[in-house]
């Protein structure tokens, strides 16, 4: 049975309920005119997660409901003013359960706003029983709906009304508002996911190739620029700077495609961008890593460490300040509107370039290999007694041969390039866990240096002193673990299948 | 999901109204919940004008012909729905005899719902029988209204020595005082009596109050209609001593 309907174009609200009240006895409710407004956080979360969030603020209430988007019940609810933009926010109940572990350090925004007139009537039994609930929604640009809210061991009733309000010309809705909603905006739910979704094919030209993955990249980078200049959350700049770092990895590996001159204005515009992004997604890391911090103390003295997280986001609000100025400055502006230019320009017919009239999927092929092996070599290279540079090194060379793993994911059989990105990424996560350490280490060396002016209790230091030193074994371990790591990584197995995927073929 | 039932030996003394009310609370914070109404007389039904009848009967209940979950029916509250009682409870005692295992029978019917429900409210129907058994095995608190009589401590006693003699171990009671006549100085000195000699008895007391009486006249829990009163806040505040209590 269709629980949710949509009214013919000449049935009104009140017109439905006078052809209902000619069936059934029916009890009205309520009648007010409610904002309807969708929340989600800007990669989408809760529509992942099958969830809808909507905020309805009439002149008497307001109150914040998240419903199953399938099924349509309700998952959970609460009275509310005003939607807190984190869910750490909300009071302690079901509705921050609810969103806590999904939007994380996400921000909740509004997704779009709709005005509704909103009719609760209810069908009640002999005994004054409520058997079901009904809802008739008008608005302004979308078509009236009719929802049925059965109430569980009632369903006769329920069926009987959608008998009748079939009979009465009403069909049978599966999408929700919401979606109609986007479509009136142009816009359609998950158009921005932090993911990458290139679709290369095998044949087409390196340089066209090379074009469309910029663009794609740019597309994100320009898409997360405002929510990093508002700062709304940390994850604006996160997948601002992936973005970033991407472009820098394909303007260094996509090589003798694009004209050199063009190439190197913009490495070097790109190699600034991550430049004057890093001090504030470092601070944006240490504050959200900071309840973590905190548990690996010991209970005593957990609380002192509470002074360094004021000096962070007091730190953290210069640097974005300075950040965001740079992100509005005219050197940004025009050398962003360049690099667009260039890459809406129609590739030439006969380029120079050498490579630029190999295949893509010829280009990828050498790339790849030739990074895997120097990843290998350098990773033979390291002992016991290295320095961490040599770890350092490595980390990069592998970051660049996951990007182009990613950028060609679609050239390759989906399964043996997912197996491989799998192993690549666990010598990753140990390289990236070290490097952390490492870092977090010495900033909070320089923290505590920087904190001496500003009349820091000494259980403050004492505290910072015990996560240096909690960092100190953390990385030793991580040492430890990354010769296993990078012994599975250099195994025949998947030597012969990189070699397979990406090897030059022998005529 | 926990399941909380509403007991006691003795009949009158605020089973049905505590189960009725702190129910109430528990689905108003949001945690879906459900009461299951096991007397017979089924005043917990009629409060949320659902009428005291179940498909097939106990029998059919007993015999597994029928899951639990099809004998649900939503209240007029949001989160909260209530499994009716039917009259033919008054035979459940003879049903479980007849199988294997008898007091491990409602705990058997209960778990298909753990997914669907955070907290289930057993009303229980007064004396202490094999119904009353099948109970302590699926409950994970009993909650003990209590007048503060003597007659109503001896009761308490016998329970106490009852869940020591049967080695209920994974079971607490919680007792705690209920139609509490403020103007009795009897009251007043057996409850200061027993808060001493019973640690586990909750600081909370419910009222003797003529709005709780009112539920039968209302059709539905206290604080729908009186949400201010007194008697309601008592409620509230004895559903966050016991959830503070519990770390539930």
């Amino acid at each position: 049975m269709a629980t949710h309907y949509e009214l013919p174009a000449n049935l009104t609200a009140e017109k439905l309920i006078a052809a209902l009240s000619e069936k059934v006895e029916i009890d009205p409710i309520s009648k007010q005119y409610f904002l309807k407004t969708y929340y989600d956080s800007f990669d989408w979360r809760l529509y992942k997660q099958g969830l809808s969030c909507e905020f309805n603020r009439s002149k008497q209430t307001s109150s914040l409901q998240i419903t199953n988007r399938k099924n349509g019940e309700l998952v959970a609810s609460t009275i509310l003013f005003d939607v807190p933009s984190f869910s750490k926010q909300f009071n302690p109940g079901k509705v921050r359960q609810t969103l806590e572990p999904i939007l994380e350090m996400r921000a909740l925004l509004a997704v779009c706003t709709l005005e509704c007139e909103a009719y609760h009537l209810n069908i009640v039994n002999e005994d004054g029983k409520i058997v079901l609930r009904l809802l008739i929604e008008e608005f302004e640009l979308l078509k009236n709906r009719f929802t049925l809210n059965p109430v569980k061991g009632y369903d006769k009733v329920a069926e009987r009304i959608a008998e009748i309000v079939t009979e009465l010309g009403l069909t049978a809705v599966d999408k929700p508002v919401l979606l109609e909603a986007l479509k009136l905006q142009g816009r359609h739910p998950k158009d921005y996911s932090s993911k990458l979704d290139l679709h290369v094919t095998p044949e087409m030209r390196a340089d066209v190739a090379g074009k469309y993955i910029f663009s794609y990249l740019l597309r994100t980078i320009k898409v997360n620029e405002q929510g990093t200049i508002a700062d709304i959350d940390s994850e604006f700049l996160h997948d601002f700077r992936v973005a970033v770092r991407r472009t820098r990895v394909g303007l260094s590996q996509i090589k003798n495609v694009l004209p050199e001159d063009v190439i190197a204005r913009h490495k070097e515009f790109f190699s600034w961008l991550g430049q004057i992004t890093g001090e504030t997604r470092d601070l944006d890391v240490y504050l959200l890593n900071f309840e973590q911090y905190k548990k690996k103390l010991p209970t005593v003295i957990r609380q002192s460490i509470n002074p360094l997280h004021n000096f962070l986001a007091v730190k953290k609000q210069k640097s974005h300040k300075q950040l965001a100025k740079k992100l509005s400055s005219s050197k940004y502006l025009t050398s962003l509107a360049e690099w667009e230019e260039y890459l809406a320009s129609t590739p030439p017919r006969n380029p120079t370039e050498a490579d630029a009239k190999l295949t893509i999927k010829e280009l990828a092929d050498q790339r790849m290999w030739k990074i895997y092996k120097q990843a290998i070599k350098e990773g033979d290279e390291i002992g016991g007694h290295s320095p961490p540079e040599a770890l350092h090194k490595l980390r990069k060379t592998c970051k660049k041969l996951r990007y182009l793993m990613e950028f060609f994911q679609h050239l390759y059989p989906e399964r043996r390039i997912d197996k491989l990105i799998t192993r690549l990424k666990g010598l990753q996560d140990v390289l990236g866990d070290y490097q952390d350490y490492a870092t977090q280490q010495e900033r909070l060396k320089q923290f505590s240096e920087e904190m001496q002016s500003i009349n820091t209790p000494n259980k403050t230091f004492l505290a910072m002193g015990v996560l240096i030193q909690d960092f100190e074994i953390r990385k030793g371990k991580a040492r430890d673990h990354f010769t296993l790591q990078f012994a599975a990584f250099k195994k025949a197995e998947n030597h012969a299948d990189f070699h397979a995927l990406f090897a030059p073929k022998k005529l | 999901m926990k399941v909380l039932a509403l007991y006691s030996i003795k009949g009158g003394v605020g089973k049905t109204s505590s189960a009725v009310n702190l129910a109430f609370n528990a689905a108003q914070a949001g945690y879906r919940t459900l009461v299951w109404d096991l007397d017979p007389q089924g005043a917990s039904s009629y409060y949320f004008r659902i009428k005291p009848k179940i498909k097939g009967g106990s029998k059919d209940l007993m015999a597994g012909k029928r899951d639990l979950d099809e004998l649900i029916k939503g209240t007029d509250f949001d989160n909260l729905d209530l499994i009716p009682a039917d009259f033919s409870f008054r035979n459940l005692d003879l049903l479980l005899d007849d199988k294997k295992k008898p007091t491990r029978q409602l705990k058997k019917r209960l778990k298909p719902l753990a997914d669907e429900y955070d907290f289930i409210f057993l009303d229980c129907p007064p004396n202490i029988s094999l119904l009353s058994e099948a109970v302590f095995e699926a409950a994970d608190l009993l909650l003990s209204p209590i007048i503060p009589t003597t007659l109503s401590l001896r009761t308490l006693a016998q329970l106490t020595e009852f869940i020591k003699d049967h080695d209920l171990t994974n079971l607490s009671l919680i007792p705690f005082f209920s139609m509490v006549d403020g103007r009795k100085n009897m009251h007043k000195d057996i409850m200061q009596q027993v808060l001493a000699d019973y640690p586990a008895m909750l600081k909370t007391a419910i009222p003797y109050a003529s709005d709780i009486e009112r539920m039968g006249l209302e059709r539905k829990p206290l604080a729908a209609y009186s949400g201010k009163s007194r008697s309601a806040r008592a409620y509230l505040e004895l559903w966050q001593e016991i959830l503070a209590r519990t770390a539930l």
